[in-house]
């Protein structure tokens, strides 16, 4: 089993959305015995998002899925019908967390509300996870990826300032609500240490990227101003941006300590010193004429070579990796980042290593599970249920 | 201590983070309840005390810049020059009475300055190290830099975001910086786990390039499927349509719609008043649809100009379509939603003055966290720490003062 600090530990998962499967999987990882609940037959919607070996839909082979799951244990409970949810709640008692992305309307429905999951385990931490929350006027909106990210902030600000905002690629709005909802559950497992009570815990999306806006909204609640809120495109001023390079692109972000190197590395030395770039102030105001020696060094490099040049002169310059970058990069494979896993289904598939390194009780990343591999082994083997009464409850769809 | 307290009461933060990674994630510990020192020094303050746009003129700017400000809250503040004998001992010190220390220095300067792990360990057997490196402490790249818009660059999220007529696009903010941040808060509390339970602290690595690694950790699984990364395509999602931002009444104001299913679509058609859209072969199905959903813009469009974007959101999710305004930053903090949640506390400080910023984002029911403290000025705290925590005499303190080690305004000049 695995070594990570939450070795010991249950949680179950009921969730459908990326966000509360990432949050799982981060619990997973870090060593708990992480119970996801599917409703039978279809699983969670990730395992029909792919992408897909070949091409070809399997609800085990789904990219998505895969991802977000390592490390779990699959039970299909139909959750939604009276039966099931009572084996949700049972399964509660067993959980040091539960993790619940429903909206209210959905928890009233189901009678799985943070009360009832509480009723069921005093000492649980219930964790929910939704796009608005659990109170206000958009507490029972429905939502998606691209919708969190419009109503939390992020979206307004980026894209081009004459264009239509733009989404930030994959699932965004959903990783940073699932890794917001991974620390408070872990806050409220710490606070339990203590208290040997458990207690409600609540994230919402579009909260975690309001409070994540950088200077510009802290500078608008403070000065009134709106000079920072609008969208900046690709160059987001003179000193940060992405330009193209010879065969794609890097990126530039240079902070005031950092001009010196970063024109080394252009081999603009003269620019060092020059009185319309020797302070931010200046450099911003002298903004075109940096953005022109930017461009036309960035076309003059590979990524690669940009890289190299960055390492060697201390600038902060990077290259804008694709994904196939990523799986090559040298840095990242001399530090064994990436995790070739075993999947019964899909074979064998390659893994981003854990978002973090803990010296003594490192991360796992173990395969996900097939739709409803543990379900007798948890019906019988934690709530205690026979094979027959098992049977009954498949017969009537429940699992 | 009361059970009730804040999940981190009592739990001491030596806090040795600048910029906007490290201080976002001590940001979420101090909510919590955790006491977050934030050393800083004359000729080593944190940058966002200089992001202010107050002009240079202002007097006492450093105490004044919001972004400062929001990050810092319900933070103490202390000053160490930790390139001195006499600071490193000082540190030392703090040390062997915290629970946590955490940097974000590039990755050779904890241990240039001999405060690498072991060192700290040596006084604290049971310390908690956290490190929050851009490339990681070894590999061939970790003596190179990056920030926050570097990271997302790095990371692979920068190369599918973007026009679909265009190349790789930044995000409106340096993306990597509050993940590795929320990231390193997550794992200081996982360690607490570990070493509540076990009497054992470790070292922690947070590497901001692979913590955000995850955030495309499905295209990385896909990759060794043999499917190319996704090449970017604005709004688009590459199964649901129509999915998009529409343009509504008034400047630069949109509402984004996501369409999976036939009889969502079916009911978006009846709400724009085109119903027979829905019977339309182009869009029948999810297949045409996608294929088709440039064909929507317009009429879709023609609709959601006639209305304000919250009206747009409103009409489809009760028509049970997944909708929401692309909310500017001034409607977020006029946001009615958000208002009836409690969401934006009122600040009041000495010198800043008094306004509005987002309260805690994880909320607990039976300890609930609050804005307790405003953003610490510059060496606020130094008494505190010095005399109240080291218990060093005044006098003690005034000779560390006329030596330079600990500062009561920083150096003006660093960050310019």
């Amino acid at each position: 089993m695995a070594d990570g600090p939450l070795n010991g530990y249950s949680a179950l998962e009921l969730c459908t959305s990326p966000g509360g499967a990432y949050c799982g999987k981060l619990l997973a990882m870090f060593g708990a015995d992480v119970v996801k609940i599917e409703l039978p037959g279809v699983g969670d919607p990730a395992r029909g998002a792919g992408p897909f070996p070949e091409g070809l839909p399997d609800r085990e082979k789904s990219a998505l899925f895969l991802h977000l799951n390592t490390g779990k244990r699959s039970v299909t409970v139909d959750w939604r019908a009276r039966t099931g949810a009572r084996l949700a709640l049972a399964l509660a008692e067993y959980s040091d967390a539960v993790v619940c992305d429903l909206t209210p309307a959905e928890e009233q429905a189901t009678g799985l509300t943070p009360e009832t999951f509480a009723r069921a385990n005093p000492r649980a931490t219930v964790t929910s996870l939704t796009a608005f929350g659990r109170s206000g006027p958009w507490k029972d909106w429905r939502w998606t990826n691209m919708t969190s990210f419009a109503a939390g902030g992020q979206h307004y600000l980026t894209g081009d300032p004459d264009r239509e905002p733009l989404a930030s690629g994959g699932l965004q709005a959903e990783y940073q609500a699932g890794l917001h909802a991974f620390g408070a559950t872990l806050a409220g497992l710490y606070w339990t240490m203590r208290s040997e009570v458990g207690q409600g815990v609540e994230v919402a999306a579009m909260e975690a990227q309001a409070g994540t806006l950088e200077v510009a909204l802290p500078d608008y609640a403070y000065r009134g101003a709106d000079g920072l809120t609008k969208r900046r495109g690709n160059q987001q001023s003179a000193l940060i941006g992405v330009y193209p390079a010879k065969d794609g692109h890097i990126g530039i972000h240079c902070m005031p300590k950092n001009w010196p190197q970063l024109m080394k590395a252009m081999d603009s030395e003269w620019m060092i010193d020059d009185e319309r770039f020797r302070d931010t102030r200046a450099r911003l105001q002298h903004g075109d004429e940096i953005l022109a020696r930017f461009f036309a060094w960035s076309a003059t490099v590979t990524k690669r070579e940009a890289t190299r040049i960055a390492g060697e002169t201390r600038a902060p310059i990077s290259p804008v990796n694709s994904i196939e970058d990523l799986l090559a990069d040298d840095h990242l494979r001399a530090r064994a980042f990436f995790r070739d896993v075993e999947h019964p289904a899909a074979g064998r598939v390659t893994h981003p290593g854990p978002p973090a390194r803990m010296s003594l009780t490192p991360a796992s990343v173990a395969p996900a599970p097939l739709l409803g591999q543990h379900t007798v082994e948890v019906l019988s083997g934690t709530l205690g249920l026979s094979h027959a009464e098992i049977t009954l409850l498949r017969q009537q769809g429940i699992v | 201590m009361n059970p009730y307290s804040l999940p981190l009461a009592g739990v001491r933060v030596l806090d040795l983070t600048m910029v906007w990674a490290g201080p976002y994630g001590t940001r979420l510990l101090a909510d919590l309840g955790a006491e977050v020192i934030k050393v800083e020094a004359a000729r080593s303050w944190d940058m966002l005390r200089s992001v202010h746009l107050l002009g240079g003129e202002t007097e006492r700017w450093y105490d004044k810049a919001a972004f400062f400000h929001h990050n810092n809250r319900n933070k103490y503040a202390c000053t160490i020059d930790l390139n001195t004998p006499q600071g490193k001992e000082l540190a030392l010190r703090l040390v062997s009475m915290s629970d946590i220390v955490i940097e974000n220095y590039r990755a050779d300067v904890l241990e240039n300055l001999d405060l690498g792990y072991d060192a700290l360990r040596a006084v604290k057997p049971d310390v908690i190290l956290v490190s929050m490196p851009s490339h990681g402490k070894d590999g061939p790249q970790s003596h190179h830099l990056a920030y926050g818009s570097n990271v997302e660059q790095l990371a692979g999220v920068a190369a599918i975001t973007g026009y679909a007529d265009r190349g790789p696009h930044k995000s409106g903010i340096s993306y990597g910086d509050p993940v590795a941040g929320a990231t390193a808060a997550a794992m200081v509390i996982a360690a607490l786990i570990h070493r509540r339970l076990t009497g054992q602290g470790q070292y922690v690595e947070v590497a901001q390039w692979e913590a955000l690694i995850s955030h495309v950790g499905e295209y990385i699984v896909a990759a060794s499927m043999g499917h190319p990364g996704p090449a970017p395509s604005g709004n688009r999602h590459p199964s649901m349509a129509p999915h998009g931002v529409y343009p509504c009444e008034g400047d630069d104001a949109w509402v984004a719609i996501a369409v999976g299913t036939d009889a969502e679509f079916a009911a978006l058609c009846g709400v724009i008043g085109w119903p027979d859209l829905a019977r339309d072969e182009r869009f029948a199905d999810v297949v045409s649809r996608h294929r088709n959903q440039g064909e929507l813009l317009d009429p879709i469009s023609a609709w959601t100009r006639q209305r304000s974007h919250e009206q747009a959101a409103s009409e489809l999710q009760a028509a049970g379509i997944a909708a929401a305004p692309v909310l500017s930053i001034p409607q977020l903090m006029a946001n009615e939603h958000l208002n009836q949640r409690g969401f934006w506390e009122t600040v009041v400080h000495a010198v800043a003055g008094i306004w509005r910023m987002e309260g805690p984002l994880w909320r607990f029911e039976k300890t609930p966290a609050s804005v307790r403290l405003p953003a610490p000025n510059f060496g606020e705290h130094n008494d505190y720490v010095f005399k109240g925590l080291l218990g060093l005499s005044g006098a003690e303190v005034e000779d560390l003062r006329a030596s330079g080690v600990i500062a009561d305004a920083p150096d003006l000049t660093l960050h310019a």
